[in-house]
């Protein structure tokens, strides 16, 4: 663990530029450098949230962007678990100190991270993560980065704090949309009102940053543009079943049984022959189909 | 004068043999029990004393003395009074007792003889150990008859046995009717069922290899319903596995007077909050069996297994690894049969709506995870079925016309899919219990199978138990369908039923 003071030469440009940088910052690994994009939003993500904060910190990581998250439940796993498979570092900023690490079962995720990327927190090892820590920490993830992307945020929520300061500090804010029947998507949904621009790939997100980043991203890019699973299987046993699945809502084997009129065992069978050829993600009863890329 | 007979009482589910001295003698007036017996036993001293005047006969005026042998062993209950009774009043009418005569039952105060628990366990032990006759209450007849196939009489009253002694007239062969054979209460036909295809598949499949299942869904989804449909689909129970059932039930004292062979198999579900001892059985001295053995041959259903207590939860490995369980007492310990199915049901977290897209859950993810984790490694291995249980829309319920099969239809093929492991394995397990060498030897798979079994493993990260418990349900989906070999196809359905996750 180190020191980063203000003044030394390592201390992140963005960061310095902001109305109130931090002093100090005791920093874990190595800090990256290079372009960085902020992926947060809710602890309560659910599996859709978790899922699109994975494949566009995923996809940030594949051109080269590096994204900061809180390390927090939720959504911040996910950005920092899409980012971590992809090959460029990921940052993590922390509310507490950083030992012991909170929530205590990151501690095995913040190694992860530490390896390639950095930790970084402005409080001293052994500080509680206190409510008032929260703000605080935020304004130094969007002060990293060049824009925040807000995945599912409650009303009055710290993600929504975080766009704010964004917005403060002059920095691009970003939105994933989700269903209007979830109340985790009322922060960025009001946020896409407001002006943010709204995200559904990461084209989305390199079209508003500088033409610099993108040169950067397109010099970095590992893969290529991301092919998604979007088009079903070939057999037309398999696609039939597929043609009912959705990218969000889960349907059950009895709802597919029903409308396709066909016996649970076959329904059964078809599933895991979609598993396995990665077309959609099976989750005891809860099947949606899979946005992975097909590695074959 | 003396006199010597036989009696018996049971020691967790085993009977023991008990021999009963009497002595009428010179000394005080007075009657002791000796023979470290407990206060129902020393009780027996008034209820004898009384029933025997209430008769027509007389108690002895002189030192009475009654030995249970042998002494060294803890004895309780009700069952001696009958033998006590006999051995005294064969002294008092000069009438010698039948030679390996084992006498059975409770007296009441005006002479009469009430069934006792445990009958069954008894005669069939005293059978063994050299009883050639029995005398046994009216309402036990039935059950005695089960265990041994010496005669047994039924002793309806003391004064009806002295007439049996003295005059010769035989005594009443009043074997009590059995009522209607219990119509299972909590059965439910699986065509009343509405919907739920795949679990009542996976019930099908529990049914025919004997896997423990788990439902998951949110409360009101159905999971109950479900559960009581297994013992429906189920195979009657064969003469050993009914005779243990019969035994256990005996000994409990829940066999109905009169009452046979149980052969359907039981059906237990206590509720989440009951303690470790209700589990496995409580008793001081003497193990009584508890819910673990009464699901015996059957199933236990476990509703919000996640609420149970951590210790009675981790009861739950002995028998679901075993089939039976070791129960240690002061006088003993004792080995309680119990082999069952459990199907567990729980909610996906504390407030039940995890997974719901439209009401979120307000658990945060360490109750979740807690939630979760309290059905631990060793239990969760041994599930090897897990469905997830949807609410039911409502419209669903009012107009639903599919053609659900009837419980009897499953059953037939339950049956068919029973006779193939038996004849695979005569002695050996059922598929549910199959080990990992044991499968190597049944489970022979082609090369699609072994290629859908490598991918599974791969793709979906599964540990080598998680591996196991897919090849266990295929070799079941397999017996079901009357194939020889286990195919791609039947793996590919057993994927289905894997753990969330």
């Amino acid at each position: 663990m180190s020191v980063l003071w203000r003044n030394d030469p390592g201390y992140p440009v963005l960061l310095a530029a902001i109305a109130d940088p931090p002093a100090r910052l005791f920093v874990r690994g190595v800090l990256p450098v290079g372009p960085t994009v902020a992926v947060v939003g809710s602890r309560q993500g659910t599996p859709y949230g978790q899922r699109a904060a994975h494949q566009l910190a995923e996809d940030l990581s594949n051109q080269g962007i590096i994204v900061v998250s809180g390390l927090a439940r939720g959504i911040d796993r996910a950005a920092h678990e899409g980012a971590l498979t992809g090959p460029t570092p990921t940052v993590a900023v922390l509310a507490s100190g950083l030992d012991p690490i909170y929530p205590p079962e990151h501690v095995e995720l913040a190694d992860r991270i530490a390896v390639t990327g950095a930790l970084l927190s402005e409080a001293e090892d052994g500080s509680l993560p206190l409510p008032a820590r929260f703000p605080v920490r935020n304004r130094i993830i969007s002060g990293l980065s060049l824009g925040v992307i807000i995945v599912e945020a409650a009303e009055r929520s710290g993600a929504l704090i975080t766009a704010r300061l964004a917005l403060e500090q002059g920095r691009e804010v970003f939105c994933v949309p989700g269903s209007i029947e979830n109340p985790l998507t009322l922060g960025p949904h009001s946020l896409v009102k407001d002006g943010a621009t709204l995200v559904r790939t990461v084209e989305d997100v390199l079209a508003e940053l500088p033409e610099a980043v993108r040169a950067y991203a397109r010099a970095h890019a590992r893969a290529p543009a991301p092919a998604r699973a979007d088009s079903g299987p070939q057999e037309p046993e398999l696609a039939a079943v597929w043609e009912l699945l959705d990218w969000v809502e889960p349907r059950h084997h009895d709802e597919l049984a029903e409308q396709l009129r066909l016996d649970v065992i076959e329904v059964s069978r078809r599933l895991t022959l979609l598993e396995m050829g990665n077309y959609i993600i099976g989750d005891r009863g809860a099947v949606t189909r899979s946005r992975r890329r097909l590695d074959k | 004068m003396q006199a010597h007979t036989l009696s018996g009482t049971v020691f967790g589910l085993e009977g023991m043999r008990v021999e009963v001295e009497a002595d009428i003698g010179q000394g005080l007036p007075g009657f002791h029990i000796v023979g470290l017996v407990d206060r129902a036993v020393q009780e027996a001293r008034e209820r004898v004393k009384i029933a025997i005047n209430n008769s027509g006969q007389e108690f002895p005026g002189q030192k009475v003395t009654v030995n249970l042998a042998p002494a060294q062993v803890r004895k309780e209950g009700t069952g001696f009074d009958l033998a006590i009774a006999a051995a005294i009043l064969s002294c008092t009418v000069h009438r010698p007792l039948p030679k390996g005569a084992a006498w059975l039952g409770e007296l009441a105060l005006d002479g009469s003889v009430r069934p006792i628990r445990g009958i069954l366990a008894i005669s069939a032990h005293l059978d063994r150990s050299g009883a050639n006759i029995f005398y046994v209450p009216p309402a036990n007849v039935a059950e005695a008859r089960l265990a041994t196939s010496r005669p047994v009489h039924a002793v309806p009253d003391l004064r009806r046995l002295v007439r049996y002694w003295v005059d010769g007239e035989p005594l009443p062969d009043t074997v009590l009717e059995a009522g209607d054979p219990s119509p299972a209460l909590t059965a439910v036909d699986l065509a009343d069922v509405r919907g739920h295809a795949h679990a009542k598949r996976a019930l099908e499949i529990a049914a025919a290899g004997s896997h423990h299942l788990l439902f998951v869904g949110p409360p009101g989804s159905g999971k109950t319903l479900l559960a009581r449909a297994l013992p429906g689909i189920m195979p009657s129970l064969e003469e050993r596995a009914a005779l243990e059932v019969t035994t256990i039930a005996s000994i409990l004292g829940g066999l109905a007077p009169g009452s046979g062979l149980i052969t359907e198999p039981p059906f237990r579900a206590p509720h989440h909050s009951i303690s470790t001892a209700g589990l496995i059985g409580g008793g001081d001295n003497t193990p009584q069996p508890g819910e673990l053995s009464r699901a015996h041959n059957g199933v236990l259903f476990l509703d919000e297994i996640n609420e149970l207590r951590r210790d009675a939860l981790e009861a739950l490995r002995q028998p679901i690894e075993d089939g039976r369980l070791v129960v240690a007492r002061r006088h003993g310990h004792a080995v309680l049969p119990s082999r069952f199915i459990l199907v567990a049901a729980a909610n996906p977290c504390p407030c039940g709506r995890y997974g719901d897209q439209k009401k979120p859950c307000t658990c945060t993810p360490p109750q979740r995870q807690r939630y979760q984790a309290r059905l631990s490694g060793p239990i969760r291995d041994r599930i090897d079925l897990q469905v997830s249980v949807l609410r039911q829309p409502a419209a669903e319920l009012l107009h639903h016309a599919d053609g659900a099969e009837s419980s009897a239809t499953v059953r037939e093929r339950v049956m068919d899919a029973r006779a193939r492991q038996r004849k695979r394995r005569p002695d050996g397990p059922l598929n549910g219990a199959l080990t990992g060498t044991q499968l190597r030897r049944d489970v022979h798979l082609d090369a699609a199978g072994q290629d859908l079994l490598t991918a599974a493993g791969d793709r979906l990260h599964l540990s080598g138990r998680a591996l196991h418990r897919l090849l266990r349900v295929a070799r079941t989906i397999a017996d079901l369908e009357g194939a020889a070999d286990v195919a791609a196809a039947h793996l590919a359905e057993a994927v289905q039923y894997r753990e969330s996750g």
